[in-house]
Protein backbone atom coordinates (compact mmCIF):
# COMPACT_ATOMS: atom_id res chain seq x y z
CA UNK A 1 0.00 0.00 0.00
CA UNK A 2 2.72 2.39 -0.98
CA UNK A 3 0.67 3.87 -3.65
CA UNK A 4 -1.60 6.09 -1.08
CA UNK A 5 0.11 8.84 -0.64
CA UNK A 6 0.36 9.98 -3.91
CA UNK A 7 -2.94 10.26 -4.72
CA UNK A 8 -4.21 12.46 -7.56
CA UNK A 9 -7.45 13.62 -8.41
CA UNK A 10 -9.22 10.61 -10.14
CA UNK A 11 -12.73 9.74 -9.55
CA UNK A 12 -13.57 7.06 -8.72
CA UNK A 13 -10.58 6.14 -6.02
CA UNK A 14 -10.03 2.83 -4.29
CA UNK A 15 -10.13 2.57 -0.30
CA UNK A 16 -7.67 5.07 1.09
CA UNK A 17 -7.06 6.09 4.64
CA UNK A 18 -9.55 8.79 5.66
CA UNK A 19 -6.91 10.92 6.23
CA UNK A 20 -5.87 10.59 2.56
CA UNK A 21 -9.28 10.88 1.42
CA UNK A 22 -9.74 13.85 2.82
CA UNK A 23 -6.59 15.23 0.82
CA UNK A 24 -7.48 13.46 -2.44
CA UNK A 25 -10.94 14.95 -2.44
CA UNK A 26 -9.45 18.74 -1.68
CA UNK A 27 -7.53 18.04 -4.74
CA UNK A 28 -10.64 17.06 -6.68
CA UNK A 29 -12.54 19.85 -5.74
CA UNK A 30 -10.17 21.91 -6.27
CA UNK A 31 -9.92 20.65 -9.71
CA UNK A 32 -13.70 20.50 -11.18
CA UNK A 33 -17.03 20.51 -10.09
CA UNK A 34 -18.03 16.83 -11.58
CA UNK A 35 -16.60 14.14 -12.84
CA UNK A 36 -18.42 11.68 -15.52
CA UNK A 37 -17.81 8.22 -14.78
CA UNK A 38 -19.50 5.35 -16.14
CA UNK A 39 -21.30 2.91 -13.98
CA UNK A 40 -20.95 -0.82 -13.87
CA UNK A 41 -24.84 -0.55 -14.63
CA UNK A 42 -26.88 2.02 -16.99
CA UNK A 43 -24.20 4.11 -18.27
CA UNK A 44 -22.67 7.05 -17.80
CA UNK A 45 -23.24 9.40 -15.10
CA UNK A 46 -21.92 12.81 -14.00
CA UNK A 47 -20.92 12.82 -10.23
CA UNK A 48 -21.17 15.95 -8.46
CA UNK A 49 -18.32 16.78 -5.56
CA UNK A 50 -19.00 20.56 -5.05
CA UNK A 51 -21.04 21.07 -2.31
CA UNK A 52 -22.72 24.46 -4.09
CA UNK A 53 -22.95 22.96 -7.12
CA UNK A 54 -24.75 20.05 -5.69
CA UNK A 55 -27.43 22.24 -3.86
CA UNK A 56 -27.94 23.67 -6.85
CA UNK A 57 -28.88 19.88 -8.75
CA UNK A 58 -31.03 19.00 -6.33
CA UNK A 59 -32.69 22.15 -6.14
CA UNK A 60 -33.09 22.69 -9.67
CA UNK A 61 -36.46 21.17 -11.57
CA UNK A 62 -35.35 20.64 -14.60
CA UNK A 63 -33.59 17.77 -12.99
CA UNK A 64 -36.28 14.81 -13.18
CA UNK A 65 -36.53 11.12 -12.34
CA UNK A 66 -39.25 10.65 -15.04
CA UNK A 67 -37.11 8.38 -17.72
CA UNK A 68 -35.83 6.07 -14.79
CA UNK A 69 -39.86 5.52 -13.82
CA UNK A 70 -40.88 4.54 -16.65
CA UNK A 71 -37.99 2.28 -17.71
CA UNK A 72 -37.42 4.38 -20.80
CA UNK A 73 -33.66 4.23 -19.29
CA UNK A 74 -31.92 2.28 -16.74
CA UNK A 75 -30.17 4.08 -13.51
CA UNK A 76 -26.57 4.35 -13.71
CA UNK A 77 -25.93 2.46 -10.39
CA UNK A 78 -22.84 0.71 -9.27
CA UNK A 79 -25.08 -2.14 -9.09
CA UNK A 80 -28.64 -3.12 -10.74
CA UNK A 81 -31.07 -0.79 -8.85
CA UNK A 82 -33.34 -2.62 -7.14
CA UNK A 83 -36.91 -2.70 -9.10
CA UNK A 84 -39.66 -1.82 -6.38
CA UNK A 85 -37.45 1.06 -5.61
CA UNK A 86 -38.36 2.65 -8.89
CA UNK A 87 -41.91 2.72 -8.28
CA UNK A 88 -41.68 5.03 -5.07
CA UNK A 89 -41.76 8.89 -4.37
CA UNK A 90 -38.01 9.12 -5.15
CA UNK A 91 -38.79 8.46 -8.60
CA UNK A 92 -42.17 10.68 -9.09
CA UNK A 93 -41.86 14.13 -10.49
CA UNK A 94 -44.02 16.97 -9.73
CA UNK A 95 -47.00 17.46 -9.72
CA UNK A 96 -48.02 13.87 -8.46
CA UNK A 97 -44.77 14.03 -6.63
CA UNK A 98 -46.08 17.23 -4.85
CA UNK A 99 -49.20 16.02 -3.61
CA UNK A 100 -47.99 12.63 -2.21
CA UNK A 101 -44.87 13.91 -0.35
CA UNK A 102 -47.20 16.55 1.28
CA UNK A 103 -50.09 13.61 2.60
CA UNK A 104 -46.85 12.15 4.23
CA UNK A 105 -44.85 14.58 5.02
CA UNK A 106 -47.00 15.97 7.29
CA UNK A 107 -47.51 12.73 9.43
CA UNK A 108 -43.68 12.80 9.83
CA UNK A 109 -43.26 16.48 10.35
CA UNK A 110 -41.15 18.02 13.03
CA UNK A 111 -44.21 19.07 14.61
CA UNK A 112 -45.13 15.61 14.67
CA UNK A 113 -41.99 13.94 16.06
CA UNK A 114 -40.94 16.20 18.90
CA UNK A 115 -44.18 14.76 20.19
CA UNK A 116 -42.78 11.48 19.55
CA UNK A 117 -39.80 12.32 21.69
CA UNK A 118 -40.22 11.01 24.98
CA UNK A 119 -41.99 7.90 24.29
CA UNK A 120 -38.38 7.62 21.99
CA UNK A 121 -36.27 8.82 25.46
CA UNK A 122 -38.54 5.94 27.21
CA UNK A 123 -38.18 2.73 24.78
CA UNK A 124 -34.06 3.78 24.63
CA UNK A 125 -34.41 3.61 28.06
CA UNK A 126 -35.75 0.13 27.74
CA UNK A 127 -33.13 -1.33 25.66
CA UNK A 128 -30.70 0.06 27.78
CA UNK A 129 -32.25 -1.78 31.04
CA UNK A 130 -31.99 -4.63 29.29
CA UNK A 131 -28.91 -4.70 28.03
CA UNK A 132 -27.40 -3.67 32.10
CA UNK A 133 -29.15 -6.47 33.33
CA UNK A 134 -26.60 -8.86 31.86
CA UNK A 135 -22.38 -8.20 32.04
CA UNK A 136 -19.95 -8.64 29.48
CA UNK A 137 -20.34 -8.19 25.63
CA UNK A 138 -23.34 -7.07 23.64
CA UNK A 139 -24.46 -6.48 20.40
CA UNK A 140 -25.16 -3.06 19.78
CA UNK A 141 -26.18 -3.23 16.40
CA UNK A 142 -29.05 -6.06 17.52
CA UNK A 143 -29.85 -4.26 20.94
CA UNK A 144 -29.90 -1.62 20.33
CA UNK A 145 -29.72 0.52 17.09
CA UNK A 146 -31.89 -1.83 15.16
CA UNK A 147 -34.82 -2.26 17.90
CA UNK A 148 -35.28 1.84 18.65
CA UNK A 149 -36.47 3.12 14.90
CA UNK A 150 -38.11 -0.56 14.37
CA UNK A 151 -40.26 0.67 17.53
CA UNK A 152 -40.94 4.01 16.22
CA UNK A 153 -41.22 3.74 12.57
CA UNK A 154 -43.54 0.39 13.71
CA UNK A 155 -45.84 3.09 15.86
CA UNK A 156 -45.96 5.42 13.44
CA UNK A 157 -47.38 3.55 10.47
CA UNK A 158 -49.29 1.34 13.12
CA UNK A 159 -47.84 -1.97 13.04
CA UNK A 160 -48.91 -4.34 15.36
CA UNK A 161 -46.14 -4.67 17.70
CA UNK A 162 -46.04 -8.50 17.73
CA UNK A 163 -45.28 -8.24 14.21
CA UNK A 164 -42.60 -6.09 14.00
CA UNK A 165 -39.44 -8.87 14.09
CA UNK A 166 -40.91 -9.58 10.72
CA UNK A 167 -39.57 -5.96 9.68
CA UNK A 168 -36.65 -6.39 10.35
CA UNK A 169 -36.26 -9.49 7.87
CA UNK A 170 -38.16 -7.52 5.10
CA UNK A 171 -36.24 -4.36 5.63
CA UNK A 172 -32.93 -5.70 4.97
CA UNK A 173 -34.02 -8.03 2.23
CA UNK A 174 -35.65 -5.18 0.38
CA UNK A 175 -32.02 -3.90 0.03
CA UNK A 176 -30.72 -6.81 -1.13
CA UNK A 177 -27.96 -6.87 -3.78
CA UNK A 178 -30.01 -8.49 -6.86
CA UNK A 179 -29.45 -12.25 -6.98
CA UNK A 180 -27.57 -11.98 -3.24
CA UNK A 181 -30.36 -14.00 -1.66
CA UNK A 182 -32.57 -16.07 -2.89
CA UNK A 183 -35.26 -15.63 -0.23
CA UNK A 184 -35.71 -11.32 -0.94
CA UNK A 185 -38.24 -11.95 -4.07
CA UNK A 186 -40.46 -13.78 -1.59
CA UNK A 187 -39.75 -11.59 1.42
CA UNK A 188 -40.50 -8.81 -0.68
CA UNK A 189 -44.20 -10.38 -1.59
CA UNK A 190 -44.94 -11.42 1.86
CA UNK A 191 -44.64 -7.53 2.52
CA UNK A 192 -46.83 -6.37 0.28
CA UNK A 193 -49.52 -8.77 1.25
CA UNK A 194 -48.93 -7.84 5.27
CA UNK A 195 -49.16 -4.30 4.02
CA UNK A 196 -52.12 -4.18 1.93
CA UNK A 197 -53.69 -6.05 4.37
CA UNK A 198 -53.16 -3.68 6.86
CA UNK A 199 -54.42 -0.81 4.75
CA UNK A 200 -57.67 -2.41 4.27
CA UNK A 201 -58.05 -2.99 7.95
CA UNK A 202 -57.37 0.72 8.21
CA UNK A 203 -59.55 1.65 6.23
CA UNK A 204 -61.95 -0.08 7.81
CA UNK A 205 -61.37 0.93 11.29
CA UNK A 206 -59.27 4.12 11.42
CA UNK A 207 -56.68 4.74 14.38
CA UNK A 208 -54.05 7.42 14.84
CA UNK A 209 -51.18 6.29 12.60
CA UNK A 210 -50.08 7.03 9.08
CA UNK A 211 -51.43 3.81 7.37
CA UNK A 212 -55.30 4.95 8.57
CA UNK A 213 -54.25 8.82 7.76
CA UNK A 214 -53.06 7.26 4.21
CA UNK A 215 -55.96 5.63 3.56
CA UNK A 216 -58.01 8.70 4.37
CA UNK A 217 -56.77 10.89 3.03
CA UNK A 218 -58.86 13.65 0.86
CA UNK A 219 -56.30 16.27 -0.92
CA UNK A 220 -59.42 18.08 -2.72
CA UNK A 221 -61.75 14.86 -3.66
CA UNK A 222 -58.93 12.54 -4.21
CA UNK A 223 -58.39 9.11 -2.09
CA UNK A 224 -55.28 7.17 -2.34
CA UNK A 225 -55.44 3.68 -3.68
CA UNK A 226 -53.46 0.96 -2.33
CA UNK A 227 -50.88 1.31 -5.45
CA UNK A 228 -50.05 4.81 -3.98
CA UNK A 229 -50.28 3.92 -0.67
CA UNK A 230 -47.46 0.73 -1.05
CA UNK A 231 -45.12 2.35 -2.24
CA UNK A 232 -45.05 5.00 0.49
CA UNK A 233 -44.98 2.26 3.26
CA UNK A 234 -42.24 0.73 1.36
CA UNK A 235 -39.80 3.69 1.45
CA UNK A 236 -40.52 4.57 4.75
CA UNK A 237 -39.37 1.22 5.98
CA UNK A 238 -36.20 0.41 3.55
CA UNK A 239 -35.06 3.79 5.30
CA UNK A 240 -36.61 3.98 8.33
CA UNK A 241 -35.06 0.80 9.49
CA UNK A 242 -31.79 -0.26 7.96
CA UNK A 243 -30.58 4.04 7.66
CA UNK A 244 -31.16 4.91 10.78
CA UNK A 245 -29.75 2.32 12.65
CA UNK A 246 -26.68 2.43 10.90
CA UNK A 247 -26.24 6.00 11.42
CA UNK A 248 -26.86 5.21 15.51
CA UNK A 249 -24.38 2.94 14.99
CA UNK A 250 -21.54 4.89 13.15
CA UNK A 251 -22.63 7.29 15.98
CA UNK A 252 -21.71 5.49 18.65
CA UNK A 253 -18.72 3.64 17.34
CA UNK A 254 -16.82 6.96 16.08
CA UNK A 255 -17.92 8.82 19.38
CA UNK A 256 -16.09 5.08 21.07
CA UNK A 257 -13.31 5.64 18.86
CA UNK A 258 -12.68 9.36 19.40
CA UNK A 259 -11.77 9.86 23.27
CA UNK A 260 -11.32 13.47 22.68
CA UNK A 261 -15.32 13.94 21.40
CA UNK A 262 -16.06 11.60 23.69
CA UNK A 263 -14.76 12.93 27.13
CA UNK A 264 -16.52 16.42 25.46
CA UNK A 265 -19.68 14.66 24.43
CA UNK A 266 -20.04 13.20 28.08
CA UNK A 267 -19.56 16.73 29.71
CA UNK A 268 -23.55 17.23 28.09
CA UNK A 269 -24.76 14.55 25.61
CA UNK A 270 -28.59 16.17 25.61
CA UNK A 271 -27.08 19.61 24.77
CA UNK A 272 -24.58 18.40 21.93
CA UNK A 273 -26.65 16.11 20.69
CA UNK A 274 -28.28 18.42 17.99
CA UNK A 275 -25.17 19.48 16.54
CA UNK A 276 -23.07 15.62 17.22
CA UNK A 277 -25.42 14.38 15.38
CA UNK A 278 -24.98 16.18 12.39
CA UNK A 279 -21.57 15.73 12.51
CA UNK A 280 -22.11 11.61 12.84
CA UNK A 281 -23.77 12.26 9.51
CA UNK A 282 -21.86 14.61 7.93
CA UNK A 283 -18.52 12.55 9.06
CA UNK A 284 -18.96 9.72 11.19
CA UNK A 285 -18.02 7.03 8.24
CA UNK A 286 -14.65 8.47 8.65
CA UNK A 287 -13.80 8.10 12.13
CA UNK A 288 -15.06 4.55 12.42
CA UNK A 289 -11.20 3.75 10.54
CA UNK A 290 -12.52 1.80 7.99
CA UNK A 291 -10.55 2.71 4.36
CA UNK A 292 -12.64 5.39 2.82
CA UNK A 293 -13.11 4.86 -1.07
CA UNK A 294 -15.44 7.22 -3.78
CA UNK A 295 -17.47 5.81 -6.65
CA UNK A 296 -21.03 5.75 -6.23
CA UNK A 297 -23.76 8.83 -5.62
CA UNK A 298 -27.06 9.34 -4.56
CA UNK A 299 -30.29 7.82 -6.80
CA UNK A 300 -29.60 10.11 -10.24
CA UNK A 301 -31.44 12.30 -12.36
CA UNK A 302 -31.93 13.34 -15.81
CA UNK A 303 -31.41 16.91 -17.33
CA UNK A 304 -34.49 17.74 -19.52
CA UNK A 305 -32.68 20.24 -20.76
CA UNK A 306 -29.46 21.41 -20.90
CA UNK A 307 -28.05 22.89 -18.01
CA UNK A 308 -24.89 24.82 -17.03
CA UNK A 309 -23.79 24.05 -13.53
CA UNK A 310 -20.97 25.34 -11.65
CA UNK A 311 -19.31 26.43 -15.22
CA UNK A 312 -19.71 22.62 -16.28
CA UNK A 313 -22.72 21.95 -18.67
CA UNK A 314 -24.93 19.22 -18.38
CA UNK A 315 -26.56 18.15 -21.66
CA UNK A 316 -30.27 17.17 -21.76
CA UNK A 317 -30.55 13.74 -21.45
CA UNK A 318 -27.23 12.98 -19.59
CA UNK A 319 -27.74 11.60 -16.15
CA UNK A 320 -26.75 13.50 -13.24
CA UNK A 321 -26.05 12.04 -9.29
CA UNK A 322 -24.59 13.93 -5.54
CA UNK A 323 -21.54 12.42 -4.53
CA UNK A 324 -22.24 12.60 -0.86
CA UNK A 325 -18.55 11.97 0.26
CA UNK A 326 -17.39 14.78 -1.20
CA UNK A 327 -19.98 16.99 -1.25
CA UNK A 328 -19.40 17.06 2.99
CA UNK A 329 -15.76 17.39 2.77
CA UNK A 330 -16.10 20.92 0.52
CA UNK A 331 -13.34 22.90 1.87
CA UNK A 332 -15.27 25.71 0.37
CA UNK A 333 -18.05 24.78 2.64
CA UNK A 334 -16.39 22.90 5.61
CA UNK A 335 -13.97 24.33 7.86
CA UNK A 336 -11.21 21.68 8.31
CA UNK A 337 -13.35 19.03 6.69
CA UNK A 338 -11.32 16.21 7.85
CA UNK A 339 -11.39 17.42 11.72
CA UNK A 340 -14.51 15.34 13.94
CA UNK A 341 -15.86 17.72 15.50
CA UNK A 342 -19.50 17.53 17.33
CA UNK A 343 -19.82 21.39 17.89
CA UNK A 344 -19.39 22.37 14.64
CA UNK A 345 -22.54 24.92 14.07
CA UNK A 346 -22.73 25.39 10.35
CA UNK A 347 -22.78 21.71 9.34
CA UNK A 348 -25.05 21.93 5.69
CA UNK A 349 -24.03 18.36 4.66
CA UNK A 350 -25.90 16.28 1.98
CA UNK A 351 -26.22 13.01 4.08
CA UNK A 352 -29.96 13.60 3.65
CA UNK A 353 -29.91 15.08 0.30
CA UNK A 354 -31.96 18.43 0.06
CA UNK A 355 -34.77 20.01 -2.40
CA UNK A 356 -37.77 18.48 -3.09
CA UNK A 357 -36.51 14.69 -2.58
CA UNK A 358 -34.86 15.28 0.66
CA UNK A 359 -35.12 12.23 2.94
CA UNK A 360 -38.77 11.83 4.07
CA UNK A 361 -37.70 10.68 6.98
CA UNK A 362 -35.54 13.39 7.93
CA UNK A 363 -36.80 14.66 11.29
CA UNK A 364 -37.47 11.25 12.42
CA UNK A 365 -33.89 10.35 11.41
CA UNK A 366 -32.41 12.91 13.11
CA UNK A 367 -34.60 12.75 16.55
CA UNK A 368 -33.91 8.61 16.82
CA UNK A 369 -30.19 9.48 16.39
CA UNK A 370 -29.75 12.37 18.55
CA UNK A 371 -31.79 10.18 21.19
CA UNK A 372 -29.54 6.99 20.33
CA UNK A 373 -26.44 8.16 21.00
CA UNK A 374 -27.20 10.34 24.28
CA UNK A 375 -29.20 8.08 25.78
CA UNK A 376 -26.65 5.45 25.78
CA UNK A 377 -24.06 7.88 27.02
CA UNK A 378 -25.80 9.03 29.84
CA UNK A 379 -26.55 5.58 30.87
CA UNK A 380 -23.20 3.94 30.27
CA UNK A 381 -20.86 6.44 30.05
CA UNK A 382 -17.99 3.95 30.39
CA UNK A 383 -19.47 2.15 27.17
CA UNK A 384 -16.34 0.96 25.87
CA UNK A 385 -15.52 -0.74 22.27
CA UNK A 386 -14.87 -5.01 22.81
CA UNK A 387 -13.98 -6.09 18.78
CA UNK A 388 -14.49 -5.51 15.58
CA UNK A 389 -18.04 -4.14 13.53
CA UNK A 390 -19.16 -6.61 11.29
CA UNK A 391 -21.41 -5.24 8.21
CA UNK A 392 -22.99 -7.51 5.44
CA UNK A 393 -21.70 -6.83 2.16
CA UNK A 394 -24.40 -8.46 0.04
CA UNK A 395 -27.13 -5.48 1.05
CA UNK A 396 -26.80 -2.44 -1.38
CA UNK A 397 -26.45 -0.40 2.23
CA UNK A 398 -24.00 -2.49 3.45
CA UNK A 399 -25.80 -2.25 7.33
CA UNK A 400 -23.68 -2.87 9.95
CA UNK A 401 -24.81 -6.16 11.58
CA UNK A 402 -22.20 -6.27 14.40
CA UNK A 403 -20.78 -4.06 17.03
CA UNK A 404 -19.61 -5.72 20.19
CA UNK A 405 -19.52 -3.42 23.29
CA UNK A 406 -19.05 -3.84 27.10
CA UNK A 407 -18.35 -1.58 29.87
CA UNK B 1 -29.02 45.05 -1.87
CA UNK B 2 -31.59 43.78 0.39
CA UNK B 3 -30.78 43.03 4.16
CA UNK B 4 -31.90 40.82 6.40
CA UNK B 5 -31.80 40.96 9.95
CA UNK B 6 -31.95 37.47 12.02
CA UNK B 7 -32.46 37.63 15.50
CA UNK B 8 -31.48 34.17 17.43
CA UNK B 9 -34.05 33.07 20.13
CA UNK B 10 -31.36 34.48 22.85
CA UNK B 11 -31.44 37.58 21.61
CA UNK B 12 -28.43 38.22 19.30
CA UNK B 13 -28.61 39.61 15.89
CA UNK B 14 -26.87 39.25 12.55
CA UNK B 15 -27.14 41.24 9.48
CA UNK B 16 -26.46 39.59 6.52
CA UNK B 17 -26.58 41.51 3.08
CA UNK B 18 -28.74 39.64 0.13
CA UNK B 19 -29.12 39.22 -3.63
CA UNK B 20 -32.51 40.43 -4.79
CA UNK B 21 -34.66 37.27 -5.82
CA UNK B 22 -33.22 35.41 -3.13
CA UNK B 23 -35.38 33.82 0.21
CA UNK B 24 -35.00 34.86 3.27
CA UNK B 25 -34.43 31.16 3.72
CA UNK B 26 -31.55 31.38 0.92
CA UNK B 27 -29.90 33.71 2.18
CA UNK B 28 -29.76 32.19 5.97
CA UNK B 29 -28.65 29.31 4.60
CA UNK B 30 -25.88 30.84 2.08
CA UNK B 31 -24.69 32.93 4.61
CA UNK B 32 -25.04 29.77 7.93
CA UNK B 33 -27.17 31.95 9.96
CA UNK B 34 -28.28 29.43 12.54
CA UNK B 35 -31.27 27.97 12.97
CA UNK B 36 -32.65 28.22 9.37
CA UNK B 37 -32.22 24.66 8.13
CA UNK B 38 -34.37 24.68 4.06
CA UNK B 39 -33.67 21.16 4.05
CA UNK B 40 -36.39 21.25 1.21
CA UNK B 41 -34.70 23.97 -0.69
CA UNK B 42 -37.69 26.15 -0.86
CA UNK B 43 -40.78 23.75 -2.23
CA UNK B 44 -42.98 23.98 0.97
CA UNK B 45 -42.69 20.28 1.70
CA UNK B 46 -40.08 20.82 5.11
CA UNK B 47 -41.50 23.55 7.57
CA UNK B 48 -37.80 23.58 8.49
CA UNK B 49 -37.36 27.36 7.56
CA UNK B 50 -39.97 29.06 9.97
CA UNK B 51 -39.41 32.14 11.10
CA UNK B 52 -41.60 34.79 13.07
CA UNK B 53 -41.37 38.40 10.98
CA UNK B 54 -41.37 41.39 12.52
CA UNK B 55 -44.55 43.55 12.61
CA UNK B 56 -43.40 46.19 10.21
CA UNK B 57 -42.46 44.18 7.18
CA UNK B 58 -45.85 42.21 7.13
CA UNK B 59 -46.90 44.11 4.28
CA UNK B 60 -44.25 43.88 2.11
CA UNK B 61 -44.67 39.94 1.48
CA UNK B 62 -47.53 38.38 0.39
CA UNK B 63 -49.55 37.19 2.26
CA UNK B 64 -49.12 33.30 4.03
CA UNK B 65 -50.75 30.93 0.57
CA UNK B 66 -53.33 27.43 0.97
CA UNK B 67 -49.79 25.18 1.19
CA UNK B 68 -47.65 27.42 3.71
CA UNK B 69 -50.57 27.69 6.32
CA UNK B 70 -50.24 23.86 5.85
CA UNK B 71 -46.88 23.59 6.34
CA UNK B 72 -47.01 25.79 9.23
CA UNK B 73 -49.18 23.26 11.38
CA UNK B 74 -46.18 21.16 10.51
CA UNK B 75 -43.64 23.41 12.27
CA UNK B 76 -41.57 22.10 15.38
CA UNK B 77 -41.93 25.54 16.93
CA UNK B 78 -45.78 26.47 17.67
CA UNK B 79 -46.51 28.77 14.85
CA UNK B 80 -48.11 32.44 15.47
CA UNK B 81 -49.83 34.94 13.86
CA UNK B 82 -46.52 36.48 12.46
CA UNK B 83 -45.23 33.03 11.96
CA UNK B 84 -44.23 32.92 7.95
CA UNK B 85 -41.78 29.89 6.05
CA UNK B 86 -38.67 31.59 4.94
CA UNK B 87 -38.24 30.74 1.94
CA UNK B 88 -41.64 32.30 0.41
CA UNK B 89 -40.12 35.81 1.23
CA UNK B 90 -38.26 36.21 -1.40
CA UNK B 91 -36.40 40.03 -1.33
CA UNK B 92 -36.47 42.95 -3.75
CA UNK B 93 -34.02 45.18 -3.98
CA UNK B 94 -33.55 47.67 -1.46
CA UNK B 95 -35.53 45.93 1.53
CA UNK B 96 -34.97 45.65 4.91
CA UNK B 97 -36.53 42.76 6.63
CA UNK B 98 -36.25 41.47 10.30
CA UNK B 99 -37.06 38.59 11.65
CA UNK B 100 -36.91 36.32 14.37
CA UNK B 101 -35.51 32.29 14.21
CA UNK B 102 -37.86 29.92 15.84
CA UNK B 103 -36.51 28.13 19.46
CA UNK B 104 -36.57 24.90 17.08
CA UNK B 105 -36.69 23.77 13.75
CA UNK B 106 -36.26 19.94 14.20
S1 LIG C 1 -37.42 25.43 2.91
FE1 LIG C 1 -38.76 23.77 3.15
S2 LIG C 1 -40.62 24.72 3.60
FE2 LIG C 1 -39.28 26.38 3.35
Amino acid sequence: MTETTSVGTEFPFGPVSPDDAVEHMKRLLADRPMTKVTMPHGGDLWVVHRNRAAKEVLADPRFVREPFRTGERVVPFPVPFPDFLRTTLQFEDPPQHTKLRKLVQKAISPRRVREMRSSAVAFANELIDRMLARDGVHNLVAEYAVPLPIEMLSSLLGVPSSDREKFERWSSSSMSVAGASDSSAADMAELAAYMTDLIAKRREEPRDDLLSSLAHAREKDETLTDAEILPIAFILIVGGFDNTANFITTAVRSLLRSDEQRALFLTDPDGLAPTAAEEVLRHGGFETGNPVGAGGGLVPFVAKEDVLVDGQLIAAGEAVAIDPVSTNHDPATFEEPGRFDITRKDNPHLMLSHGLHHCLGAPLARMELQVGMSEIFKRIPGLRLAGEAEARSDVLTQPMTGLPVTW
Amino acid sequence: MPKVFYTQPDGSERVVEAAAGDSVMQTAVRNGVAGIVGQCGGVLSCATCHVFLAEENAGDFPPVGEDEDEMLDCAATEREDNSRLSCQLVLDDGREVHVTVPEAQL
